[in-house]
């Protein structure tokens, strides 16, 4: 496979004008299913092989990707890419250049303590059928609960024309869980999410009754949860919102093709645009965690870039052709959802330091406020505003936990908010989550718990 | 385009995968078989510098074993050790699975409608690289001499075919084509300091029709007249949600609400209610597979039964929802046409079409001058936060323009709005009649009162 591949991109380099050229083979093969309640929607199985191609002709980007691994498929389609790029370039200012990167020659294996492709289909049916039942039998007012579980196993190849040739075994197990209650004529709604790049003893870790408990927990309880009043208020984020808040709220705009496109942290390295408080990683080197992996695709080893260090900005997140206009090093975020697209700046897992707060001390002082210990959702615009749903969260009366409210949000603009972080916790969690910028990145958030001392909150109370 | 694969192409590959199948044992067999190709040319900066192409086909195929069911996918369709495998596949899970009792076979045949127009074009497979490319830089032109503070941050354009065949062991066999061309651009305004939200605009089309240049100027329009601002205040008060906003908060809650199986599992706040008022009377919401031009229109769903209009709610009561093959046999009825696919990778699920919400007798200008105090919002940020059963959302607009006296008088930054999509509709006071389709959703501007908007 290698030889062909290698074959491709010098016939895009030597024939066809291409300065640059890249191959990137997936032989990927997924098992699915869906439950609902007691039924089994489908019993899954797909086999997903292609080869992506890419090429810079005269500073523009010619991409292919093709479900076939046959040689004259190939060519020919290596072939239009470079006409593509070609007729793209004729009325560029600015060629696109990439910076360097260490050529590279490795086999990265998986080593799982339980492989999912040894794990037989009905077996998985029958340990993730736990998490319904658990759900169904946790009160009669859960109405419904929807399991959608997928594993992937395989492997990629990732040659380039200047010399790296890269294998990398694939493996994650990943589930979505969500339940739905109703009582009087109110509806509640609960989601989780498990996923690992280790293998399926996730599930040890993480048992299908402990999981369903949670949610079905969670939807029963916000039954009684009242909606709040909207406006300004000191919140208590838990570490599972503070995740999404940094992914959403700094995460994005640091990444670099975003911050290049107008966004609010362009030209801000070396600022102080937070608190003391404030540092944010973003790290595709953390053991077993969703967002990890050995090297992007671009053939660039993972890293963990700091991003924000005491409130001072340190660093943004790049792919080759970014790092090449900001005149730094590649940081290894270039990922593609699979062979049909190409490869674009993603978070791996971000997350922020902790400190040394407890819980406890994080709510003393607050009056009136809000603790969100949960999330669902959260979106970024470039200008830097950002907002976060949340779907399990607390009254704060007097410093102590109070009843749980429905149907928030946080609001805010990153420039401002970032400075309002005046508590941090030493707790640290990363949860496992999914990204969607125009491709789904499969990703990790984190942190610990955080005190804003005030923040817009969305309620239609 | 590189040639693509003909209507008995498609079909011989589905056929020969049902065959395989019944010889191995299954008792129900549905193959799908689909085609996409896409070119497309990438605007980043201002600059058009990147170009791709996608060519993706696949099979999938459903078997039925003991009212269990197994299915498998793959995307090497010239092979026929690749549909040996997935078969072998399709059977070996359903019989993992678990036998589900409700189960009354895969859908029977039946005619589908004969002249649908509109729906192909030969232009756009024609179209090349050097023409896509002319065209993106027309629509680049066109916005940035709107004002030199604009940026057009990000965009594309590109031309689609596909197609997709299917196959059943009830006789179902059905084929069907089309192509569409969409440009879309992104643009902010900065002065100084000063950077505007990202505001966007698009035009799509089933034929070789659209008009970049409208597109860029468009969506710079908007950015320029964002950026004075002046801060809203907190208050209860008249909105006017524009297609972007609409098709972002339904679908994430009204959508859910009119599933068959989302009524059927107690996770709607519609079940029990059909032929009671839901929502205001200036609403009539048609589900329409059929729409002349639709981006969803076809003669077919994900298992082949033909797609049709389907009233949901009429004049605010509620009529119908939307079914599938399966939950429709659990009620002894048909199947509305709206099963839908993700291509050859998944099995379907039920979903709209066309959503179409019936337009009233406002025009754009006569919209705004209706209303005396209150804010128009067009694009939304977190609508997919909203909790998609109870219908409760809580998200940022921005930015928005505020309306006095019938007029724009400024735009603002970031308000939130927070309520209940159900309550929403039930509070609409008047709806235009400026229809157009973005995604999923065919819709004219809606006016709603009493919305709670969050601002300083």
């Amino acid at each position: 496979m290698q030889q062909a591949l290698l074959k491709v991109i010098e016939t895009a380099t030597q024939k066809h004008g291409a300065h640059y050229a890249e191959a990137r083979a997936q032989k990927l093969y997924k098992t699915m299913f869906t439950l609902k309640e007691e039924r089994v929607e489908a019993a899954k199985q797909g086999i997903e092989n292609g080869v992506a191609l890419r090429v810079l002709v005269n500073g523009a980007w010619g991409f292919a990707s093709v479900g076939s691994f046959e040689n004259d498929i190939l060519l020919s389609t290596v072939s239009n890419a470079c006409t593509m790029a070609k007729t793209a370039s004729q009325q560029l200012k600015n060629p696109i250049k990439l910076a360097a990167a260490n050529t590279i020659t490795d086999h990265v294996e998986v080593k799982a303590k339980k492989n999912p492709a040894d794990i037989a289909m009905e077996d998985k049916i029958k340990n993730i059928s736990e998490i319904n039942k658990t759900i169904q039998q946790y009160d009669k007012r859960i109405k419904s609960c929807t399991v959608d579980y997928l594993d992937l196993t395989g492997s990629t190849i990732f040659v380039n024309s200047e010399g790296t040739n890269i294998q990398q075994d694939k493996m994650f197990v990943w589930s979505k869980i969500t339940a739905s209650a109703e009582s009087c004529g109110v509806f509640t709604f609960s989601r989780e999410e498990i996923g690992s790049t280790f293998g399926y003893e996730v599930f040890d870790t993480q048992p299908p009754q402990e999981i369903g408990e949670a949610v079905a927990k969670r939807a029963v309880a916000q039954l009684s949860a009242k909606t709040l009043k909207g406006g300004k208020t000191p919140v208590v984020l838990g570490s599972n919102v503070v995740g999404v808040f940094v992914h959403e709220a700094f995460g994005h705009l640091a990444e670099a093709d975003l911050a290049l496109s107008g966004g609010v942290l362009f030209n801000t390295l070396g600022e102080k645009i937070g608190s003391d408080l404030v540092t944010f990683y973003d790290d595709g080197t953390v053991p077993g965690a969703f967002g990890s992996f050995k090297y992007d695709d671009e053939g660039v080893p993972a890293q963990k870039t700091l991003l924000i260090k005491d409130g001072v900005v340190t660093s943004l997140m790049h792919n080759r052709e970014t790092a090449s206009k900001f005149n730094v090093n590649p940081t290894g975020n270039a990922r593609a959802e699979d062979f049909r697209v190409e490869p674009i700046i993603r978070m791996r897992n971000t997350y922020m330091a902790p400190r040394d707060y407890e819980f406890e001390e994080l709510l003393e002082g607050i009056k009136s406020g809000y603790f969100f210990k949960s999330f669902r959702g959260g979106q970024t615009n470039i200008d830097g505003t950002f907002q976060v749903g949340i779907q399990e969260g607390y009254e704060i009366v007097n410093g102590e936990i109070s009843v749980p409210v429905r149907n928030a949000s946080i609001s805010g603009n990153t420039l401002e908010t970032l400075l309002k972080v005046d508590a941090v916790g030493k707790n640290f969690a990363i949860d496992s989550g999914r990204c969607g910028k125009g491709q789904t990145a499969f990703i990790g958030d984190g942190g610990p718990h955080i005190r804003l001392s005030e923040v817009v909150v969305g309620g239609s109370a | 385009m590189v040639a693509v694969l003909e209507k008995n192409e498609m079909l011989a590959i589905a056929e020969k995968t049902v065959r395989l199948a019944v010889a191995k044992g299954a008792s129900e067999v549905e193959a799908y078989v689909c085609e996409g190709q896409a070119s497309n040319v990438g605007i980043e900066l201002g600059q058009v510098n990147k170009t791709d192409q996608i060519i993706d086909r696949g099979v999938g195929v459903r078997v039925v074993i003991k009212k269990a069911i197994g299915f498998a996918y793959t995307n090497i369709v010239n092979d026929l050790n690749a549909f040996e495998d997935i078969v072998t596949r399709a059977i070996s899970a359903a019989k993992a699975s678990k036998s589900d009792s409700d189960w009354k076979g895969f859908a029977q045949k039946k005619q589908y409608v004969s002249g649908l127009t509109d729906l192909f074009d030969h232009e756009i497979l024609e179209v090349g690289a050097g023409e896509l490319v002319n065209m993106a830089h027309i629509m680049v032109d066109s916005a940035v001499q709107v004002d030199k503070s604009v940026l057009a941050t990000e965009g594309s354009i590109g031309s689609v075919y596909w197609s997709n065949a299917i196959v059943n062991s009830n006789g179902v066999c059905g084929f069907d084509k089309g192509t569409a061309i969409e440009c879309s651009l992104a643009t902010l305004a900065k002065n100084g300091h000063k950077v505007t939200p990202v505001c966007f605009e698009f035009n799509a089309s089933r034929k070789y029709k659209i008009d970049p240049a409208w597109v860029g100027k468009e969506a710079a329009k908007l950015s320029v007249s964002a950026l004075k601002t002046k801060t809203i205040k907190t208050k209860t008060t008249t909105i006017i949600l524009t297609q972007f906003a609409l098709q972002d908060l339904l679908s994430y809650t009204l959508f859910n609400a009119v599933k068959a199986d989302s009524v059927q599992r107690g996770q709607s706040p519609f079940k029990g209610k059909i032929g009671e008022k839901v929502v205001s009377d200036d609403l009539t919401i048609y589900d329409d597979g059929l729409y002349p031009g639709g981006l969803s229109t076809g003669l077919f769903d994900g298992e082949g039964s033909p797609h049709q209009k389907t009233l949901i709610i009429e004049n605010g009561v509620l009529k119908n929802f939307l079914y599938d093959n399966y939950a429709a046999k659990k009620e002894g009825k048909d199947s509305t046409g709206n099963a839908l696919r993700d291509g050859y990778l998944s099995t379907p699920s039920i979903g709209a079409t066309n959503f179409h919400i019936v337009p009233g007798a406002f025009s754009n200008d006569n919209v705004i001058r209706q209303v005396d105090d209150g804010i128009l919002v067009y694009y939304l940020q977190g609508a997919h936060s909203s909790n998609p059963v109870s219908g409760e959302f809580s998200v940022v607009a921005t930015p928005v323009w505020e309306i006095k006296n019938g007029e724009i008088v400024s735009a603002s930054r970031v308000v939130m709005l927070a309520g209940n999509i159900f309550e929403v509709l039930k509070n609409v006071s008047f709806v235009g009649n400026n229809e157009r389709q973005v995604g999923g959703l065919i819709s004219p501007w809606i006016v709603v009162n009493n919305v709670r908007v969050i601002g300083k």
